[in-house]
């Protein structure tokens, strides 16, 4: 939930509660107000009959005004003096109405009487009524105004947060672009700006370094493996070997070369990362996997792997090495995961290339193969290929795509998704 | 012929050298930037092996006097640096072909020998060992007179092979030769063996010597005895 929300949740539950309490209080101090008001009219109109008995000695003659009624009966004992919520029938509408009444009892000669004063209490609770109901509407236009300018306001204060949030999301360690500053008058978020930019910059910083030492190891190691390379060429070259002495002599360049592959396609992901591979032009795909599949001729007739292929023109802007490194860790990957007797497909248009494979594996897991150094128990490869597909395709905004149907792998490139 | 090699890195200076001092090649090394440049200004040679990263200096600076001066040696640029942009940046200047460190001897070999053949040949590139006769820029073969029809890879292989004649060239020299990097995914070279097997196949029937030899399970030996 959002902070807005769950603010304005919070704020307007407890602003209804506090103003419901405050109506419920607020209707019984005023009714208690009126009833003793009516109370106070009631003991007015007792004293009038005690006065009009003491000097007449005999009952007022009893009128029956409007919302109120005097009652005289006679009685044996006194009553005890008291007030009580009654009804009252209306004289013309005939229909009870609550009201208050006295009890009260006087000696008129030696006969005791008792009166009852009873008066209509229906305006107040009509008064009562209405103020209860303004109560609930101010209640209501407080809400509406309190969830509103909540929304206005806050939102708007906010909105520092949620630019700095955003570019948070989008922050990517490879990219070139920083974390832009978003001022604020709030100082919170001045701080949380401050700190966010201090953040970027330094997490920046650590990944060129790092990037860079690998890129500077990669090229320091080159020298060295030259060394044992032509070391070994010129051993090679001294006399006769025995056969464990010539296996081993073998293993040896297959590591050297190993070694040497693994540390080029270092360089080569450095290079792409750091945008430093900058010899853009068109290339001709056709061309170039026509000259591929001529590479992996000899390759694909020992694994007796089919290949069908089914190319149409199709020219894309970009380097002509990373393409045929595209092409190449593709084609190699096919043909490696590929099992004895089996196919792949190549399809090549205009918007795509499609290179699919029979496999024995099922499905891979895509996003931990397109990490570095993933790769299968049974793969040979140094398990930087995919990787470096992903980036070039990233590089040139291609769509890198993998599904798995039918024990068949299928690798995509869209070429024009962010054209 | 008559090479320098300027290379700040002693073990790879001393193969390059063992690798190429014999049958009357004339080898002569550099390690650092002055030496090569008092070098190169005494003396020509066929061709200059140029490491670019050199004590006191860079190798591209050696390579621009040397075209200042008009001077024809070949020059090939040996460097750990695989961007393309400092490859570009050697071949623009006028350097006459790029190897990137690690390399095998053989491919060097085989590098220098060619720009050794265009220079001397001045583009009319004929080769010719004993029977063998092969004109590089129609990329014809004749054994005896016999024209022989070789694929593109058993081509390259043949002059591979005669670059490196009387040199033992390792089975993975070969691979990295004919299919570059992407050679990794094989696990084994047999196929290798297909490709040499054709080319001797074919010399032999149109009457040439079998030149190629096994060398002790390692590689295979071109041999002119």
């Amino acid at each position: 939930m959002k902070l807005l929300d769950k603010y304005n949740r919070i704020n307007i539950s407890v602003t209804v509660v506090i103003m419901l309490v405050t109506g419920v209080t607020y209707y019984f101090t005023i009714h208690a107000i009126l009833t003793h008001q009516v109370d106070k009219a009631l003991v007015v109109e007792e004293r009038e009959v005690f006065d009009y008995v003491q000097l007449n000695h005999h009952l007022p003659q009893v009128f029956r005004t409007n919302h109120q009624e005097i009652i005289f009966t006679p009685a044996d004992d006194r009553v005890k003096r008291k007030f009580i919520d009654t009804s009252y029938r209306d004289t013309k509408e005939l229909d009870l109405e609550p009201a208050r009444a006295i009890i009260t009892s006087v000696m008129v000669g030696p006969q005791l009487y008792k009166i009852t004063v009873i008066q209509s209490t229906v305006e107040t609770e009509d008064l009562i009524e209405d103020v209860f109901l303004i109560t609930l509407i101010l209640i209501f236009i407080l809400v509406i105004a309190l969830f509103l300018s909540n929304r206005l306001i806050l939102r708007r204060m906010w909105q520092p947060f949620y630019t700095i949030l955003n570019q948070l999301k989008v922050f990517n360690l490879a990219e070139d672009k920083t974390v832009a500053s978003v001022p604020s008058t709030i100082d919170e978020f001045t701080e949380l700006d401050q700190a966010v930019g201090i953040m970027a910059t330094k997490a920046k910083d650590d990944y060129l370094n790092l990037k860079a030492f690998t890129e500077n190891a990669a090229h320091e190691l080159m020298t060295p493996i030259s060394v044992i390379n032509s070391k070994l060429d010129t051993l090679v070259q001294t006399g006769q070997f025995s056969d464990p002495q010539s296996k081993l002599l073998n293993d040896i360049y297959n590591t050297v070369a190993r070694l040497t592959r693994l540390n080029k396609s270092m360089l080569l992901l450095t290079k792409i990362e750091n945008g430093l591979i900058h010899d853009q032009q068109i290339v001709n795909l056709k061309e170039l996997l026509r000259t591929s599949f001529y590479q992996y001729e000899e390759l694909l007739g020992s694994l007796n792997i089919k290949l069908i292929t089914q190319l149409a023109d199709c020219e894309v802007s970009a380097s002509l090495l990373l393409m045929e490194v595209l092409v190449n860790n593709l084609l190699s990957n096919a043909i490696r995961h590929n099992l004895p007797g089996g196919t792949i497909s190549v399809v090549l248009d205009q918007q795509q290339l499609r290179i699919s494979n029979t496999g024995k594996d099922g499905r891979i897991d895509i996003e931990r193969v397109f990490k570095r150094f993933q790769k299968s128990s049974a793969s040979e490869g140094i398990g930087l290929g995919l990787t470096i597909c992903r980036q070039i395709c990233n590089n040139y905004g291609f769509d890198l795509q993998y599904q798995f149907s039918e024990n068949s792998h299928q690798f995509t490139v869209n070429f024009t998704v962010s054209e | 012929m008559k090479l320098l090699i300027i290379e700040d890195e002693a073990g790879l200076r001393e193969s390059i050298e063992a690798y190429f001092t014999e049958e009357g090649n004339i080898c002569e090394t550099a390690y650092d930037f002055s030496s090569a440049m008092s070098k190169v200004n005494l003396y020509r040679y066929d061709c200059i092996v140029l490491d670019i990263t050199l004590p006191n200096g860079n190798g591209l600076d050696i390579l621009k006097h040397l075209k200042a001066g008009q001077q024809a040696d070949g020059v090939l640029i040996i460097s750990a640096k695989n961007s393309l942009d400092d490859r570009l940046t050697g071949l623009d200047l006028g350097a006459d072909d790029y190897l990137t460190k690690p390399f095998h001897l053989s491919e060097l070999r085989a590098r220098v020998a060619a720009i050794v053949r265009r220079k001397a040949f001045n583009g009319n590139n004929i080769l010719t060992l004993h029977e063998i006769f092969i004109d590089l820029t129609a990329k014809e073969v004749k054994i005896n007179q016999t024209p022989v029809k070789f694929t593109r890879k058993e081509y390259s292989l043949l002059l591979y092979f005669i670059a490196n004649k009387g040199k033992v060239v390792s089975k993975s020299a070969i691979a990295e030769h004919l299919w570059g990097d992407s050679i990794d995914i094989a696990d084994n070279f047999d196929f290798i063996y297909s490709h040499i097997k054709n080319i001797r196949k074919k010399m032999v029937e149109a009457g040439g010597k079998d030149y190629i030899q096994a060398a002790y399970g390692m590689g295979y030996k071109f041999t002119e005895a």
